[in-house]
């Protein structure tokens, strides 16, 4: 974890699957047994039927981009180097809504409906964040 | 069965520290400038107060407890909400509640905020409910650097902007018209003039939110004293009565700072054409309709809220609010004036609660300069749906 000042997320047993995952490299979201509805955020059960039988599945990575905004202000010392910077809400393919930084996008370029696909950024020897950029063909 | 409810709670005293920022006082000092200027106004003692309503607790505002002990107060019922904003209208109906169904005789609702020396709660490493599993709870998410309640505002309203082509010059009548008002209020701490070309210089701080639509960083207090209509009528003011109220609401179609489908975190991306009955509640329980509404008063945190609360509660269709707030609307002397003494934007940030004071002083007829005309019923509403309607 040497040298990683910036904040790292709080893994708790309903969301651990999902960031074990994206260390492995894959986009995994839970999605109900019972009526195969998607979700998101990570929960004890499904929030169309209620069940408890969740699982995990890989999704596809693709989405678009549903709202943005680029951040000018230093509220964390760990992020002043890399003002100004892109977050961002992702409709994935799989119907469920996201947030996470677009990298490799000009600001200018920057715009709702935009498609983009998951990169993982391995950030310590523990952790990685999925991110997303533009999509390539 | 609403309606069993109408006018059986009243506020009868209003009171508030002085508005500033880097004030000395503690938050209790500030509160207790409150308080005694609360009681006074209502011809009360301390010792009439058996209920505490709180808000905003510590450490941006202070506890039950505290203020229980440092008062001297004897306190048989208690509410304490969540230190956040949104429970500003909850507070109140639950004292307006209380003194109804006879649990509570007379309600103090403290409401201080020091943000000047709790800024750090405002965003950053120290912003800790930012670090919620599911998402903070204005979509913060710290590792990927989104933090404080500017971020939620800001990625609402660039979508509303993508969907409907608003642009940040159209937001600024917000701000501008709210400093308007500020500055017929001595108390305001924004006093400079402010217009759409100086809204439009101030820097960007989360896009598309610039500097000036995101209200003010202060500290001040405000104390709301209600009981029963009964023996309100017994007291020093003329009562201003609790006429009609409706619940905040909650579930995946809703987004605390955008209206319901928007299309932000789960929300559908699906907005109904108008607001369905359960969104309209507070104007038949108060039996009041929209159309005799003299004045909005709303929690303006963000410029983009007060287009929000108007688009919910039907003053204009989705999509048509920043064209409405054109050409003082909303300011002094307009069609439908919002946040008369300033808000959070201007007058400074008592968690709404400096603007349901002055909705008091409107009613009374004491607002002087900013007075609206024969004031008869005011309506209390926020983006995410709840509301109070008060009337004399």
């Amino acid at each position: 974890m040497s040298g990683y000042e910036k904040p790292t997320p709080r893994i708790n047993p309903d969301n651990a699957r999902f960031w074990e995952s994206a260390h492995e490299g894959v986009l995994r979201l839970p999605r109900c047994k019972a009526c195969r509805a998607w979700h998101w955020p990570p929960g004890p059960v499904c929030p169309d039927c209620f069940s408890d039988r969740i699982g995990w599945e890989e999704a596809s990575g693709h989405g678009t981009v549903s709202t943005w905004t680029v951040v000018h202000k230093d509220w964390f010392p760990a992020f002043k180097a890399d003002i100004p910077y892109a977050v961002a809400q992702i409709e994935l393919a799989e119907g469920v809504c996201v947030t996470a930084n677009i990298v490799d996008c000009p600001a200018d370029e920057l715009r709702v409906g935009l498609p983009v696909e998951v990169v993982f950024d391995r950030v310590t020897d523990t952790l990685t964040l999925p991110r997303f950029r533009p999509r390539r063909g | 069965m609403t309606e069993a409810l109408r006018d059986k709670a009243a506020i009868v005293g209003i009171g508030t520290s002085r508005f500033g920022r880097h004030l000395p006082e503690s938050q209790l000092a500030l509160a207790a400038a409150a308080f005694k200027a609360a009681l006074d106004d209502a011809g009360l003692e301390r010792g009439d107060i058996d209920s505490l309503s709180i808000h905003i607790g510590w450490p941006l505002g202070v506890d039950y407890d505290q203020v229980a002990q440092a008062f001297g107060l004897e306190i048989g019922f208690v509410n304490q909400a969540w230190t956040h904003g949104r429970f500003v209208t909850g507070s109140l109906q639950t004292a307006a509640m209380a003194v109804a169904c006879g649990m509570a005789e007379v309600v103090a609702c403290v409401n201080v905020l020091s943000f000047t020396r709790e800024r750090d709660i405002l965003g950053g490493p120290h912003d800790f409910e930012g670090y919620r599993e599911t998402g903070g709870t204005h979509a913060e998410t710290p590792h990927y650097g989104l933090t404080a309640p500017a971020g939620g505002a800001a990625l609402a309203m660039q979508r509303y902007m993508a969907l409907y082509g608003t642009t940040s010059a159209e937001l600024a009548a917000v701000p501008v018209a709210l400093r308007a008002h500020a500055r017929l209020n001595p108390k305001a701490v924004m006093q400079e003039p402010m217009s759409i070309a100086d809204h439009q210089a101030s820097r960007m701080v989360v896009d598309p939110l610039r500097l000036f639509d995101c209200c003010i960083v202060s500290d001040g207090a405000a104390v709301v004293l209600v009981t029963s209509a009964e023996r309100a009528r017994d007291l020093r003011q003329r009562p201003v009565y609790v006429a009609g109220m409706q619940g905040m609401k909650a579930g995946r179609d809703e987004f605390i700072f955008a209206p319901p489908g928007l299309g932000i975190n789960q929300q559908s991306g699906v907005r109904a054409a108008r607001p369905a009955a359960r969104d309209l509640a507070v104007y038949g329980w108060a039996d009041i309709p929209r159309e005799a509404i003299q004045g909005l008063y709303t929690y303006d945190a963000f410029s983009p809220l007060v287009l929000f609360v108007l688009e919910r509660f039907g003053f204009c269709a989705p999509g048509e609010a920043a064209a409405w707030v054109q050409d003082g609307c909303i300011g002094p002397g307009g069609a439908l004036p919002v946040n008369t003494s300033g808000g959070l934007l201007s007058e400074a940030h008592v968690a709404g609660w400096n603007s349901l004071c002055e909705m008091v002083r409107q009613l009374r007829g004491e607002a002087g300069p900013r007075q609206i005309a024969d004031a008869r019923a005011l309506q209390w509403a926020t983006a995410w749906g709840d509301s109070v309607i008060l009337r004399k």
